[in-house]
């Protein structure tokens, strides 16, 4: 950065951004933490008090496990779907390449709304509305382009020349396979099956469209507690979603480093 | 030479390979090497299929009305419903909000954004980067549902603003449930979407372009209008297309935010399926909003390119 003005236009814009995006995240736990009944400003006191409700409400706690299950059916459907379409994208000659991109990008460009609607008549007309795992596939369709992405992306630094080099030496097909592409693409793998997971946990309108009152989902469930009245309750549970997030984040930085994130394309 | 001895094996391991091996020359010979993107990409397409297979569910619908005296879809096909939707003006509101609100986040959003990513690419200590790509993950990773329910907690009627605001000494204002609440809701919820998407286009211009540009005697303002933006602009049609689509067809910002007052066409159609029970309807408002994103999405591309939203990483 150059000179002063700009140093403090640049960094004025993105403080008022780090507030806004941080702002919603630091209420919610500090609601959740209030010992009075209801949400209140400034807060009367620190209590776990509604931590230990939450802890106990049996509806909350399934919602919770359900969603485990939906976000883990929609990662273990996405990675090898997913895996395999970013690796025939980067690393194989396809014909119809236009087509087949704009067809992958489907998910992306129907509104989730539609995608949502279209799915809930078509599993409805199969008789599996009702079960979670329609659930799973569904959130694995709509965000199937980021693992495609994330796995093509790191596709493009493999050099073409390793595989034939392990082929010479006498590696197979699935050897070559396991041993050289699959390793060269890992982090777009953990990258991609992270972001699934975590967007699968977190998805809200197709859950809606495609769960009913036995089988909500937790975001579902907030979404539906909230219409009524704000209790912090709601907030202790909005925690929990707040500490997956970071555990999400903790890991990818772990496993792949968020700065795969700051790569040019 | 010595021979190996009789009870000798290979490990497990390599027998084990063989087989997979052996079992993948069968299933799939080696003449059919050429054809190895195509079976790697099929489940993928197949998924996918599963989008249109919707569609064309969607699109059915939508051609049947529904007889009010039975509450059942019609046996045959005509284009009521989409004439009726067409007609309303309810809807025509709703879709004027819609646009219009889609227009304006973006246009907020970019400017957010754009300053973000840059700060991200350019700031030369790691653990101020750490920071920022954790700031606008965490939000991105929470979801909208509780980070909608945040706002409520700040701006609600006895919420934490104007709980503040009356320490003061100023009256109550109502700042949820108005079409300043969406926005706002959504240029939050969009934020990370933007910066994600701006960022690799930043990455690409190197710093010594301004640099050069600054030696020559620009003024910042004017790098940014004749390099910085001119170089990102793949990046900022990216995320500008994400940005104004994603809006456009948003559900829960709309719902919880702008408390039933302020519905998107998404919130129109939901209430269409579930409210008055009128799947023809619903669908032709649908399948109209998913022609009309196709139709943007499609004219982006066609006049500016994929930008970078293009997958598979060969230009």
């Amino acid at each position: 950065m150059i000179s002063r003005s700009q140093k403090i236009v640049v960094w004025s814009l993105v403080w008022f951004s780090i507030i806004t995006l941080s702002l919603p995240t630091l209420v919610v736990l500090g609601a959740s933490l209030t010992a009075g009944n209801m949400v209140a400003f400034p807060p009367q006191g620190l209590s776990l008090q509604w931590y230990e409700k939450i802890a106990l409400a049996r509806d909350l706690q399934q919602a919770f496990l359900r969603s485990l299950i939906v976000a883990t059916i929609a990662t273990i459907v996405a990675i090898p779907v997913g895996t395999l379409a970013g690796l025939a994208l980067s690393r194989f000659q396809l014909r119809f390449t236009t087509a087949i991109q704009v067809w992958l990008m489907l998910p992306f460009t129907i509104p989730l709304i539609g995608s949502g609607i279209g799915l809930m008549l078509v599993f409805g007309e199969w008789h599996v509305l009702g079960s979670l795992w329609p659930v799973g596939v569904a959130c694995a369709v709509i965000n199937l382009p980021f693992i495609i992405w994330s796995v093509s992306s790191s596709a493009v630094a493999l050099d073409p020349d390793l595989e034939l080099a392990a082929q010479n030496c006498g590696a197979g097909r699935v050897q070559t396979f396991l041993h050289v592409t699959l390793p060269a693409v890992m982090p777009g793998v953990i990258t991609g099956s992270l972001l699934m997971f975590i967007l699968a946990m977190n998805e809200f309108l197709v859950s809606l469209l495609l769960t009913d009152a036995r089988i909500v989902t937790l975001p579902v469930l907030i979404y539906n507690s909230i219409r009524s009245i704000i209790t912090p309750d709601l907030a202790a549970v909005s925690v929990v979603f707040i500490v997956i997030a970071l555990a999400a984040i903790w890991l990818l930085d772990k496993l792949v480093g968020l700065e795969i994130f700051l790569k040019s394309k | 030479m010595p021979n190996p001895s009789p009870d000798f094996r290979y490990p497990l391991r390599w027998r084990l390979m063989d087989g997979v091996e052996r079992l993948a020359d069968t299933l799939w010979p080696r003449s059919m090497s050429r054809h190895t993107g195509w079976l790697f990409i099929t489940p993928a397409i197949l998924l996918v299929g599963l989008l249109v297979l919707g569609l064309i569910q969607i699109g059915d619908a939508s051609l049947r009305v529904l007889d009010t005296a039975t509450f059942l879809p019609s046996e045959d096909w005509s284009l009521t419903n989409y004439r009726k939707a067409l007609a309303s003006s309810t809807y025509l509101t709703v879709a004027w909000r819609s646009l219009s609100g889609a227009v304006l986040v973006t246009v907020l959003t970019l400017i957010l954004a754009f300053p973000y990513a840059y700060a991200l690419v350019r700031v030369r200590k790691a653990w101020i980067r750490k920071a920022l790509l954790i700031t606008l993950f965490l939000p991105f990773f929470i979801g909208q549902v509780v980070r909608a329910y945040g706002w409520l907690i700040i701006l609600g009627n006895s919420g934490m603003v104007n709980e503040a605001l009356s320490l003061v000494g100023v009256a109550p204002m109502r700042l949820l449930f108005n079409y300043g609440a969406v926005v706002f809701g959504l240029v939050q919820y969009m934020l990370p979407f933007a910066v994600l998407l701006l960022v690799p286009a930043l990455t690409a211009i190197p710093e010594e372009t301004e640099t050069a540009a600054g030696s020559l005697g620009a003024s910042w303002p004017r790098i940014l209008w004749h390099v910085l933006l001119p170089m990102a602009k793949p990046g900022l049609i990216g995320a500008g297309l994400v940005v104004f689509t994603l809006t456009l067809t948003d559900f829960a910002v709309p719902a919880m935010l702008g408390g039933g007052s302020q519905d998107y066409i998404a919130n129109a159609i939901y209430d269409q399926f579930f409210r008055t029970a009128d799947q023809g309807l619903g669908s032709a408002l649908a399948l109209m909003l998913v022609a009309a994103g196709s139709v943007l999405v499609g004219l982006v591309f066609m006049v500016f390119g994929a930008g970078t939203l293009a997958m598979g990483g060969r230009k």
